[in-house]
């Protein structure tokens, strides 16, 4: 099926551009935005806009959020002495639909995958790092920058508080829930090799969740008896 | 296990075949060319994803068709009805659906229906490289451990990752490369180890299997053994860690020649399986016979051995295999075929004229059916 508008092929072409919509799926997409009212359509667009002009990163936490830093940075009654390091803000969801976890969260922004050209320079290890120990103990080999050394334009007073607050947090526990795939694992031990020697534990959930599944598909309650079921590494 | 049914759509030489199966022995005989082996190949594809011939998909297909594809109706000792169906449409491959149900990974199926295949071309597990042979432990063990193919799967995917790296490394040094090297090798270490570990333990179930085997086919007292050459030596007795041990110092050892080549260059992926009879190794010094012998008892091994670890009995494949032995071996192979000791098989051959001497054709448990040109012309209606 052609569209005789070159609008509508434009909107087809923009639409395959996203993950997992083909070209059909795309066509179907397309007419049905020239059946949907004005209004509807208007605010789409804005929402696609609004994502990338109003959602930063967490400067604690690298989550996605409007307001920096994110609502659970700044939960005061939520346990800044356990992190949870996952993959993507996706799998924040993910773990915060259990309600079984009051800690707090660190997203890395992808695993280690030389295939991909990923390595620990592309993902926010060294930020992990800083917010177990001081720059100068961190291994010089670890790439990255030092994060929150000068806080972001976007940051206010109240925030600058909450921000330092959690630097003072003493951690005492990093669960590495990445998913349970080669490339996880493999940045799994990076990170623990990174944590072991200091006086933090490092645990790993992996158990319950089906192999080579991703953490975005699990259903919840198979994440809940896994955050349960946590080994250590 | 027990194949009733089977549908092939744009297969090989298939444009549209139906056929029904004896619970016994299945003879297909025709003329060369005529599309019996097609249809071996096809119940290979709905058990394995594959055909036991290697060629890939797209030579499957029948030129100009969009897509082919196989059904099988199935019956068996932990699912009464299993009617599993198997479509490839190139560029975007293959998918299995299991009593109309879509499989998530093709992996899924192995195991499910337990299979053994025997054509001329296994001539080369006696007479060729490593590879055959590595192929034939990978095949039985998946078949009977879904935790072992995962493994492969996860190793043959970490050996790429750290390939990947050793390349980079080689065309540049970074500092922080040395850190993620070492979490590759962890991790090439524990799966390389889990793959090796069962590798052994199977082996060393597999050896009286195959001595059995092999006594049922030929009188002559010979011992037939298989030694397994991987990262270093194992007693009954090693246990995963002790592997694991033996991979990190051998890692070790190659590392500099490793950042080198840019490549992994120990581990299960070189392993080698020595086959021997009486402590002489069979790819050099083995008669032909003794070849044919060795190739026969290794597959009856492998069909006992995983009747006995599923608790099924698999589908035996044998293409065209009878040609070439005289009428004595003939007859025992088919006696064991029609005993207790064997389910369901199905036997190609290019005329009906020496079998109908040596077995009864027409019982009721077994079935001929003639293929010529692409089609099931007896009997004359599947049911
Ligand atoms: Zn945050």
């Amino acid at each position: 099926m052609q569209f005789s508008s070159e609008s509508v092929e434009g909107l087809v072409e923009q639409l395959t551009k996203l993950p997992s919509i083909g070209r059909k799926t795309a066509q179907r997409l397309a007419a049905f935005v020239l059946k949907m009212p004005r209004a509807e359509v208007v605010e789409i667009a804005e929402a696609l806009i609004a994502v990338k002009d109003r959602v930063r990163e967490c400067t604690i936490c690298h989550n996605v959020t409007d307001r920096n830093p994110c609502v659970i940075c700044r939960a005061p009654r939520r346990d800044r002495s356990t992190i949870c390091v996952v993959e993507d803000a996706n799998d924040v969801l993910a773990i915060e639909r259990t309600g079984e976890y009051r800690g707090v969260y660190h997203v890395l922004g992808g695993v280690i995958s030389p295939l991909n050209g990923i390595g620990p320079e592309d993902l926010r290890i060294r930020e992990l790092m800083r917010r177990l120990v001081s720059a100068d103990d961190i291994p010089d080999d670890v790439p990255g920058t030092n994060g929150s050394a000068t806080p972001p334009e976007d940051v206010d007073a109240e925030a600058e508080a909450i921000i330092e607050a959690h630097q003072a947090a003493a951690v005492e526990e990093i669960i590495l829930a990445v998913n349970p795939n080669v490339e996880g694992d493999t940045t799994a031990y990076y990170i623990s090799q990174l944590v072991n020697p200091l006086e933090v534990s490092v645990t790993r959930i992996a158990r319950g969740l089906p192999i080579g599944g991703d953490l975005e598909y699990a259903d919840e309650a198979t994440l809940s008896r896994a955050l349960e079921g946590r080994g250590s590494l | 296990m027990q194949l009733h049914h089977l549908r092939l759509l744009a297969f090989r030489a298939h444009d549209a075949t139906e056929v029904a199966f004896a619970p016994g022995i299945n003879f297909i005989f025709g003329p060369n060319g005529a599309g019996k082996t097609n249809l071996l190949e096809a119940i290979h594809y709905l058990c394995l994803t594959k055909s036991f011939v290697a060629s890939s998909d797209r030579y499957v297909l029948q030129q100009g068709a969009p897509h082919f594809e196989v059904e099988g109706q199935f019956s068996g000792m932990r699912r009464s009805e299993l009617r599993v169906r198997l479509a490839y449409v190139p560029g975007e491959g293959k998918r299995v659906f299991v009593n109309g149900a879509p499989l998530e990974r093709l992996s899924e199926i192995v195991g499910m229906l337990p299979v053994v295949s025997f054509s001329p071309d296994d001539q080369a597990l006696t007479a060729e490289g490593p590879d055959e042979r590595r192929r034939f432990l990978d095949n039985i063990i998946s078949q009977a451990k879904a935790a072992y193919l995962e493994d492969r799967i996860q190793y043959r995917r970490t050996m790429k990752q750290r390939n990947e790296l050793l390349s980079q490394i080689g065309r540049s040094s970074s500092p922080a490369n040395a850190r993620v090297l070492a979490s590759w090798d962890a991790e090439l270490v524990r799966l390389g180890s889990r793959v090796i570990h069962m590798r052994h333990q199977f082996l060393l179930d597999f050896a009286t299997f195959l001595a059995e085997a092999y006594g049922r086919i030929e009188e002559v007292a010979e011992r037939p053994t298989i030694t397994y050459d991987t990262i270093a030596p194992l007693t009954p007795d090693t246990t995963r860690a002790d592997i694991e041990q033996a991979y990190r110092d051998e890692l070790d050892r190659v590392a500099d020649n490793e950042r080198r080549r840019g490549l992994t260059l120990i581990g299960p992926h070189r392993d080698e399986l020595v086959f021997a009879l009486n402590g002489l190794e069979v790819r050099r010094y083995a008669s032909q016979g003794q070849h044919r012998t060795f190739g026969m008892a290794l597959k009856l091994a492998k069909y006992f051995y995983l009747y006995e670890r599923l608790d099924e009995a698999p589908l035996f494949l044998l293409d065209d295999v009878f040609d070439p032995l005289d009428p004595e071996r003939s007859e025992a192979f088919l006696t064991l075929l029609e005993g207790d000791a064997i389910g369901q098989s199905f036997v190609t051959a290019t005329h009906a004229k020496r079998f109908a001497e040596l077995v009864s054709l027409d019982a009721p448990t077994h079935r001929v059916i003639q293929v010529d040109d692409g089609k099931v012309v007896a009997p004359a209606t599947a049911s």
